[in-house]
C-alpha cells in the first residue's frame, strides 16, 4: 500500500493534474490582481525554476500568505503552499531581505527588548508618529494590528515566581509556550499550566526559544536553521523520554512538527523524535479525551461564541480538535466559521503593501462574525496573530480555546484574563 | 466512538454520509481534498449509453437498467433502490434550496447543451441548466464574454443549429463581470452575487435578447446567492435564463459540494479535507481504525463500520505504477481490473466499447462488502459505494452521479 504523500515538496508538483480548485479556493489571488494563484505559482512556474538560474520566474509568489487552503483542497496532493515558500526564500537568497522582514522575523528579539520596559516599549511602538514613520521607513503597514507587551512580566517570569505553588506529579507534559506567550499574552501560558494541571499533569517548561517560523516565511532560512537546531537540543531528549510536547501556538507546534524539518531538509534523528513528541495543546486534550482520561467537570458557559480554525490547524492535518473538546462544554454556543483565512497569515497583513490585501481576505472572516447577532461579544480562534487581526477587523476582543476551557474548568476568568483564586489554591 | 466513517467527499461519500445521519448514526467525512464534485457539470447522469448499444443515447434510463449485466452496481441494487436513491436526492437537494428537476417527459433524459455546443444527456439537472433542455424549441440566444477563456458563444450557436436548435451568439464586455484582470469562473460566480453586479448584466441581457428566445449564459450567475441571482436575470431581461456548464474548475459541481456539506454539518457531520488515509488496522476481519497522515503522527479514526468513497483511477482511489499494477489505495481491496498495461486500453482512443482499466474496480456483493475472488467479505465492517466499484464504465455510459447517489443512498439498505 503506498499513497503519494511519500512525495517530497518537489516532485509533488508532478501529480497536478491543472484542476485549477487550489485556484479557486485560494484566498488571496480571489481578491487581488497581483497574485496569479496556487497552480500558477505553485507547480506551473516550479517548472522554470532551477537552481543557480539567475532570475526567478515570478515575483509574484511572494503575495502568497502560505496558508495552505491549496494544499487541504488539493485533490492529488501537491504540496503547493512548500514550493511556494522555498521559491520565496530563493528569492530572498538572490535579492537580499529587507529590515522590515528581518525585524518581523524576529519577533522573539523584539519580545525580548519591549519586556524589560513594556509601558515605555508599548508607548513607543503604538503612538502615531512612530507608526508612521514604520510604515515609511519600513513597510509595516500603520493600521496593523501590532501586539502589546505585557505589563505584567514574561510568561518565564510568572512561572519561576510561582514554582512553589506548582503541580508536581507523576505524569509530566512539556510545555512549548512561543514568544508571543512570553512576552505578550502571559495569561494564554498561565491558563494552559492550570488546564494541564487540573488534569493532574505536571508542567515542565525547558529553555526554549522562537520556533523560526517567521524567518520561515520570510525566507531566512540559515537563521531559522539555527532556531531550530536550540530547540531540538533542548527538547529531542524530552520527547525520547516520552513526555508529550504541548503547544497553545499552532503555528509553533506546526514548525517544529513539519515546517522546519520539510522546508530546511532537517531530518537527524534529533529534529524527528521532536517532531514526533509535538502536539497542538487541542490535539492532544482531545486524545486524552479519547482515552477517557480528560476531567469534564466543566461548568456551564453561557455564551454564544462564533470559532475560527486558525490556517495552521489546517496545515496540521487534524481537523479541528478545540472546536471538538470546546463542544463538551454545557451552555456554550459556537458557530463555526468556514472563512478560509482571517488575513493576517502570520506577518503577512503586517506589511504595508499587503494589509488591504489582509483586510479584504479577512472580510469573509469578519463577515461572518457580524453575522452572528449583536448578542456576540467575544470570539475564539487559537493563533495569536490571527485573533489580532480578529479583534482588529471585528472591534470585538478574541479569546484562545485554552482560555476558554480553563474558564470552563473555574480557573480563569475569560473576560479579565487573569486566573481565579481557586486555581492559585490548587 | 463514531459509527461510521466515510472516507471521500465526493458524491457517493456524502450521499452515504446523509443515509446513515438520515438513519440516526454518528458519521464522520474525511477526504484527501476536494475532488470529483468540482470537475463535474453539475448535473445528474443516470445512464446515458448502454454497453451493448454506445452510440445510441438511453432515452429512459430507469427502464433501461433491465439491460445491464448482472454485476453492475444497478443491478445488484435494483431498479427500485436506484428510483429511491434518486427520489430521496431530489428531496434534499430541494430542501436544501438548490433543487434539481428531471425532463418534463417523466423518467427521460434531458439533453443539454455543452460548452462546445453538443447535446448531453442527463437525467437530472440543476434548476439552472434544466432550463436549456433541447425539448423545448424555444429559440436560444448564447451569451458569453470578451477574454473569458474556454466559452466560445459562437461555437455554441453554430454546433447547436446544426443540430436543429435555433441559436443564436453575442459577447458582453468583460467588465460586466469583474474588474479584475483575470479571475476564474468560481471567482466570476462569486462577483455576481454582489446585486450591483447583477443588475447592470441584466441591463445587458434586456438590450440583447429578442422576444421569445431563451438565454444561455456560462454556468457561473452566483454562488452563495444563485437562486436569487438567475430569478433577478430572468425577470429584468423578461426571458429565461439558463446555464451552460464551463470546464473545471465547475461553479454547479461546487454549489452541489457547498450545499450537501452544509446539509450534513447542520446534522451534525463534520466533513475534513486534507485527510489522507495511509494505515489501517484489522482484527480478525473487522476493521477497527484507519489513519490518515498528518503534521506528525498518523491521526487515528475509529468507528464502528467504514465506507470507502475514494473513487476509482480518476477519483484516486486507485494507484498506479509504470509495470501496470493497479491497486486500491487504503485497504489494497482485490480489483477485476487488467494488470497490464497492455491491456489497459483499446487501440482506439475513443473505442466505443470503452478500456478496460476504466472498467475495472472492486467487486462486492449484495450488501455492497467487498469480496475476494471466493466471494466471501474481504473485512466485516466495509462498505463500497461509488466509483470504484467493479461492473461498470461511469464515463462511457454517463452514470457517475447516479451510481454515486444510488449505492450512497443504499448504503443502510438491507
Ligand atoms: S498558501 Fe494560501 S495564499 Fe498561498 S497559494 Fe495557497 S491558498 Fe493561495
Ligand atoms: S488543486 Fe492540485 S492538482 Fe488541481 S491545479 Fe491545483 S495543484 Fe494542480
Amino acid at each position: 500500500m503506498h499513497t503519494t504523500s511519500w512525495h517530497s515538496v518537489g516532485p509533488s508538483l508532478d501529480e497536478c493534474i491543472k484542476c485549477n480548485i487550489c485556484t479557486s479556493y485560494c484566498p488571496v489571488s480571489a481578491v487581488t490582481d497581483l497574485f496569479p494563484g496556487p497552480k500558477y505559482s505553485g507547480p506551473q512556474a516550479q517548472r522554470f525554476r532551477e537552481s543557480g538560474q539567475p532570475d526567478t520566474p515570478d515575483q509574484a509568489v511572494d503575495y502568497c500568505s502560505g496558508c495552505r487552503v491549496c494544499n487541504e483542497v488539493c485533490p492529488t496532493g501537491v504540496k503547493i503552499a512548500e514550493l511556494n515558500a522555498r521559491a520565496r526564500a530563493q528569492i530572498a537568497k538572490e535579492k537580499g531581505i529587507p529590515l522590515r522582514n528581518r525585524l518581523l522575523g524576529r519577533n522573539e528579539l523584539m519580545g525580548r527588548i519591549g519586556h524589560y520596559a513594556p509601558r515605555l516599549a508599548n508607548f513607543g511602538l503604538h503612538n502615531a508618529v512612530s507608526r508612521f514613520l514604520a510604515e515609511k521607513v519600513m513597510g509595516i503597514a500603520r493600521q496593523a494590528p501590532l501586539p502589546y507587551w505585557s505589563t505584567d512580566g514574561s510568561f518565564g517570569a510568572w512561572f519561576k515566581r510561582t514554582q512553589k505553588e506548582r503541580l508536581h506529579a507523576r505524569q509530566k507534559v512539556v510545555y512549548f509556550h512561543g514568544c508571543a506567550t512570553m512576552y505578550y499574552e502571559p495569561f494564554i501560558g498561565k491558563a494552559a499550566v492550570a488546564v494541564l494541571e487540573h488534569n493532574g499533569y505536571e508542567v515542565i517548561v525547558p529553555p526554549q526559544n522562537c520556533c523560526g517560523l517567521p524567518m520561515l516565511s520570510n525566507g531566512e532560512f540559515a537563521a531559522a536553521e539555527g532556531y531550530h537546531q536550540r530547540n531540538v537540543n533542548s527538547m529531542a531528549g524530552l520527547a525520547r523520554g516520552g513526555y508529550p510536547i504541548v503547544g497553545t501556538s499552532t503555528s509553533c507546534t506546526l514548525t517544529l512538527k513539519e515546517e522546519a524539518p520539510e522546508l530546511l531538509d532537517m531530518h537527524s534523528p534529533d529534529v524527528t523524535a521532536l517532531k514526533m513528541g509535538v502536539w497542538d495543546i487541542f490535539e492532544w486534550l482531545r486524545e486524552l479525551h479519547e482515552e477517557g482520561k480528560l476531567r469534564t467537570d466543566f461548568r456551564p458557559i453561557n455564551l454564544k461564541l462564533p470559532y475560527h480554525a486558525p490556517c495552521q490547524y489546517r496545515a496540521h492535518r487534524v481537523g479541528k480538535p478545540a472546536l471538538e473538546i470546546m463542544a463538551l462544554i454545557p451552555e456554550l454556543e459556537i458557530p463555526e466559521s468556514h472563512a478560509r483565512c482571517c488575513g493576517i497569515a502570520g506577518t503577512y497583513g503586517y506589511k504595508t503593501e499587503k494589509y488591504q490585501i489582509g483586510m479584504d481576505v479577512g472580510e469573509e472572516l469578519f463577515q461572518f462574525v457580524r453575522e452572528q447577532g449583536d448578542d456576540v461579544t467575544m470570539t475564539a480562534c487559537d493563533s495569536e496573530t490571527c485573533r489580532w487581526q480578529l479583534e482588529h477587523g471585528t472591534d470585538l476582543p478574541s479569546r484562545h480555546p485554552i482560555e476558554v476551557l480553563a474558564a470552563a474548568y473555574g480557573l480563569y476568568d475569560l473576560e479579565t484574563r487573569e486566573l481565579t483564586s481557586q486555581s492559585n489554591s490548587m | 466512538m463514531i459509527d461510521y466513517l466515510v472516507m471521500g467527499a465526493g458524491l457517493s461519500g456524502l450521499m452515504s454520509a446523509y443515509a446513515a445521519v438520515q438513519s440516526g448514526h454518528r458519521v464522520k467525512v474525511i477526504a484527501k481534498g476536494l475532488g470529483a464534485l468540482h470537475w463535474g457539470a453539475g448535473s445528474i447522469d443516470v445512464l446515458g449509453y448502454l454497453p451493448q448499444a454506445r452510440d445510441a443515447v438511453v432515452r429512459r434510463p430507469l427502464e433501461r437498467l433491465a439491460d445491464l449485466p448482472a454485476n453492475h452496481p444497478y443491478t445488484i441494487l435494483g431498479p427500485a433502490a436506484v428510483q429511491d436513491g434518486l427520489d430521496k436526492f431530489m428531496r434534499l437537494t430541494e430542501e436544501l434550496g438548490l433543487p434539481y428537476y428531471g425532463a418534463e417527459a417523466a423518467g427521460e433524459n434531458l439533453l443539454l447543451p455543452s460548452p462546445a455546443g453538443a447535446l448531453r444527456p442527463a437525467f437530472l439537472a440543476p434548476a439552472a441548466q434544466s432550463a436549456g433542455t433541447a425539448s423545448d424549441d424555444a429559440p436560444m440566444l448564447i451569451v458569453g464574454f470578451e477574454r473569458l477563456r474556454d466559452f466560445y458563444p459562437e461555437l455554441i450557436a453554430e454546433n447547436l443549429t446544426r443540430q436543429g436548435i435555433a441559436a443564436r451568439a453575442v459577447k458582453l464586455p468583460y467588465e460586466l463581470l469583474s474588474d479584475r484582470r483575470d479571475a476564474n469562473t468560481v471567482q466570476l460566480a462569486q462577483e455576481l452575487d454582489d446585486e450591483n453586479r447583477t443588475e447592470r448584466l441584466a441591463e445587458f441581457l434586456r438590450e440583447a435578447v429578442r422576444p421569445g428566445e431563451r438565454i444561455g449564459l456560462p454556468a457561473l450567475l452566483g454562488l452563495a446567492r444563485h437562486a436569487q441571482v438567475v430569478t433577478r436575470l430572468a425577470l429584468a431581461a423578461g426571458a429565461p435564463v439558463f446555464e451552460i456548464p464551463t470546464l473545471p474548475p465547475s461553479v454547479p459541481g461546487i454549489r452541489l459540494f457547498n450545499t450537501l456539506r452544509a446539509g450534513l454539518e447542520a446534522r451534525g457531520v463534520r466533513v475534513e479535507a486534507g485527510m489522507e488515509v495511509i494505515e489501517m488496522n484489522a482484527e480478525e476481519g473487522v476493521i477497527r481504525w484507519v489513519a490518515s497522515e498528518t503534521s506528525a503522527r498518523p491521526l487515528r479514526h475509529s468507528a464502528e463500520r467504514f465506507v470507502l468513497a475514494t473513487g476509482g483511477i480518476l477519483g484516486g482511489g486507485f494507484m498506479s505504477d509504470h509495470t501496470g499494477r493497479i491497486w486500491e489505495t487504503v485497504f489494497d481491496l482485490p480489483l477485476t481490473t487488467p494488470q497490464s498495461r497492455s491491456q489497459w486500453f483499446r487501440p482506439a482512443f475513443l473505442a466505443p466499447d470503452g478500456h478496460p482499466v476504466f472498467q475495472g474496480g472492486v467487486r462486492v456483493n449484495a450488501a455492497f462488502q467487498p469480496v475476494d475472488a471466493q466471494g466471501a467479505p474481504c473485512f466485516a465492517n466495509l462498505h463500497v459505494v461509488g466509483g470504484a466499484l467493479a461492473g461498470c464504465d461511469p464515463l462511457a455510459e454517463r452514470s457517475l452521479e447516479g451510481l454515486a447517489i444510488a449505492t450512497g443512498m443504499n448504503l443502510l439498505k438491507e
